[in-house]
């Protein structure tokens, strides 16, 4: 008995207390990723997120159309897998409590949301949707976006390094609530397997979609909240102090996904078209800024947002309401009313197997990555586009 | 360890990713060499992140406590 115990004790604190490492994390997620989107549908964030916005602007009078509901849409039942999944992460590790910032974190929360909100619409996608996702599935829309990225993020930087040698420094507080974190962890285990559980046994011909969706999303959650692979660091840190490791972390995830989700499309599991934006160039290369400057701001883009969300940072929660609300109204507006897409005034459906072949798309992408990966790490050395501390 | 006494205390509580090692690493620079930094933090990422920059800097992690509402970490710049 005293064998078990030590085993469990040990078990719980190397791998479900202690913090995974990024290739560990990012591996994961690469693997989560494939199975999702062989299951059911590519993985995303910011189309959940926009779901849940779009029913506040339906119950204000502003959107018509009643939206899909939050528990039958994909997009927010993946959101809700992995923001369970990143909860039951932080809980089980005891890393979960409300932490209230100070006032000009909150502004900065809100400004980063709505900027999110705006590039997020422009780019039709955050760093999951508008560039992991349609990368690993072969758009040429990911190349402009993630320029974009990277050049809205070093305006980020540059505004957070203004910001501490200008504005006050000031600590804010935590709700400390690590008894119940246990408790509260299996509570949320027990929510994720009898949702499965009913989706599955449900009449609806979406329910086992809906469930093993849930599932490998909740895998991703906790995978991305154990290892703190965040996006957001990886183009931020490279400029901010140089550190690459995030960077390398992801470049390997987006590498592993590719190859899995270049078999799906070639084995036509899934459709080719399958979240190739229509944003090449300019939706991608616009969106992309703006993003990446909102993103920087608020620490979070969708998926770092989500999984702080689930550890309890208050600032983040605030950037998720304010992207969610921006995102839906300006998207209804580029949607509906001032039809842009219709337009294609910000760009084509580029699927790059479609001008040079899967095996082309494949080499091209890679090199794209090998390009990035020689840059983060050169430039880790040599410091040469580090302007921070 | 509650003996030592820091000659800079700085309170990151409530802020998350990039803030507290921002702040914590502009804290650091200012202290002279050999004095003991402070810092009261509630993000979980600080706790890795600053690990590896007192191990890549050559700063001494003292100590890294779990207290009520916040984790107190002590830091001697080298």
């Amino acid at each position: 008995m005293g064998y078990f115990k030590d085993t469990f004790s040990e078990f719980y604190s190397s791998v479900i207390k202690s913090n995974w490492s990024p290739i560990t994390g990012g591996i994961l997620i690469a693997l989560f990723a494939i199975l999702l989107e062989m299951w059911g549908r590519p993985w995303g964030i910011i189309a959940g997120i926009r779901n849940w916005g779009e029913w506040f602007w339906y119950w204000v009078g502003v959107i018509d159309e009643e939206p899909i509901h939050p528990l039958w849409s994909s997009a927010s039942v993946i959101n809700i897998g992995f923001l369970l999944g990143a909860f039951i992460s932080a809980n089980l590790a005891y890393e979960f409590g409300i932490r209230i910032p100070p006032f000009l974190e909150i502004i900065k929360g809100i400004i980063g949301g709505i900027l999110m909100g705006i590039g997020g619409a422009l780019a039709r996608g955050c760093n999951i949707g508008g560039f992991y996702t349609p990368f690993t599935n072969l758009s040429a829309s990911a190349i402009p976006m993630m320029i974009g990225l990277m050049i809205g993020a070093l305006v980020g930087v540059k505004y957070l390094l203004w910001e501490i040698e200008h504005l006050p420094s000031k600590g804010g507080t935590e709700i400390s609530l690590k008894k119940l974190n246990p408790i509260l962890g299996i509570i949320a285990l027990i929510v994720l397997i009898w949702g499965g559980y009913a989706y599955f046994h449900s009449e609806d011909e979406m329910g086992a979609l809906l469930g093993g969706s849930m599932f490998f999303a909740a895998g991703i959650g906790y995978a991305m909240h154990r290892s703190r692979i965040c996006f957001v660091a990886a183009f931020r840190e490279p400029f901010l102090s140089g550190e690459a490791t995030l960077a390398r972390a992801i470049i390997l995830s987006m590498f592993l996904a590719m190859i899995g989700i270049l078999f799906i499309k070639l084995l036509e599991i899934m459709p080719p078209m399958v979240y190739v934006p229509q944003t090449f160039i300019l939706g991608a290369l616009i969106g992309g800024f703006i993003f990446g400057i909102g993103m920087v701001i608020a620490g979070g883009c969708g998926s770092g947002s989500l999984f702080r969300v689930a550890e309890g940072q208050v600032k983040l929660i605030i950037a998720v309401i304010f992207f969610a609300l921006t995102n839906a109204l300006v998207r209804y507006y580029m949607d509906y009313v001032w039809k842009i897409w219709d337009k294609g005034i910000l760009g084509k459906k580029v699927f790059l197997p479609d001008y040079l072949g899967y095996s082309g798309a494949f080499i091209l992408l890679s090199l794209v990555l090998l390009l990035w990966y020689i840059f983060v790490t050169w430039n880790e050395k040599s410091e040469k586009f580090v302007i921070g501390i | 360890m509650a003996e030592i006494k820091a000659d800079e205390v700085l309170d990151v509580k409530g802020l998350s990713c990039p803030m507290p090692m921002l702040k914590i690493k502009k804290a650091l620079e200012k202290l002279a060499s050999g004095k003991i930094l402070e810092v009261w933090g509630t993000d979980p990422g600080t706790k890795n992140e600053l690990k590896k920059y007192c191990e890549k800097e050559g700063h001494e992690l003292l100590l890294v406590s779990d207290e009520s509402g916040y984790t107190r970490f002590l830091i001697k710049k080298k």
